[in-house]
């Protein structure tokens, strides 16, 4: 059951992280034409991510909650045992950074629907920045813990 | 979708008071209530390990919740003209800076 969460829970990070890439591209680095690959990456329209970047970052937390229990009895006791404290450090970090993300979303939603003034409009580069580099930490953090001892490993 | 006019306020707030409010529930681990995995059990608040380790990450979470959505919504209550000057970017700044004391707090791991 809890491979199966973790799959879902894999699956649904791996589309939140394509979704929230484009959009910190697109508005850090807009592409004046769309042109090849990478101008076609940047030049989505950012604001129609904004409502699905929420859910699914919503699901995929929801999910990784569910899946944290597992990994408390049986894998972070391991990693323990084998002295890889970088490794549990790194996964403590991704907890925290993705409920500290958590609080951020309302202000994020809002700032992505709004029209902006001129200082809002650094508040919501900033606040996808901040998503995106949370969204990308616990992506890679969860990637290399479950290399290093999956569950059923 | 309309949202209220104070709903700003409400978001800037929350984002910033919950930042701050989870990483005190950390720190001094006030936690609303405590996960006993190993046993699939809830109990209310913090309690010692069980039959196995003890989480208490749901628990900041719901406390910090609390505590922010109480702030955002005291701060929806004041006078326009006070608000109308709060920074958006307290959104953002609260937050990373709270993530930079949360790198600083686990280095442990990190310099062994």
């Amino acid at each position: 059951m809890f491979t199966f969460l973790l799959i879902i829970h894999g699956l649904l990070a791996v589309a939140l992280l394509g979704a929230i890439t484009h959009q910190t591209l697109s508005v850090w680095w807009p592409a004046r034409k769309p042109a090849g690959f990478v101008g076609r990456f940047r030049s989505v329209p950012a604001t129609s991510y904004a409502n699905a970047i929420v859910v699914l970052y919503l699901a995929t937390a929801a999910l990784g909650a569910i899946v944290y229990t597992e990994y408390r009895v049986v894998v972070r006791v391991v990693l323990e045992q084998l002295d890889l404290w970088k490794q549990n450090g790194v996964f403590e970090l991704k907890e925290h950074f993705a409920a500290v993300a958590l609080g951020v979303l309302p202000a994020y939603w809002y700032y992505w629907r709004a029209p902006l003034a001129g200082g809002d409009a650094r508040t919501r580069a900033v606040l996808t920045a901040l998503l995106a580099f949370v969204v990308w930490w616990n992506f890679l953090a969860g990637h290399v813990l479950n290399n290093i001892r999956g569950f059923g490993s | 979708m309309n949202v209220p006019r104070s709903f700003p306020v409400f978001a800037v707030v929350f984002a910033a008071a919950y930042a701050v409010a989870y990483v005190v529930c950390v720190m001094k681990n006030y936690a609303l209530f405590t996960y006993h995995p190993a046993i699939y059990e809830f109990g209310l608040g913090v309690q010692a390990p069980k039959d196995g380790p003890a989480m208490y990450w749901y628990g900041w979470m719901a406390t910090s919740g609390i505590v922010a959505a109480a702030a955002a919504y005291a701060a929806c209550w004041l006078p326009e003209g006070l608000t109308r000057r709060l920074w958006s970017g307290w959104s953002w700044a609260v937050p990373v800076a709270v993530m930079v004391v949360f790198c600083y707090l686990l280095r442990g791991y990190f310099l062994r």
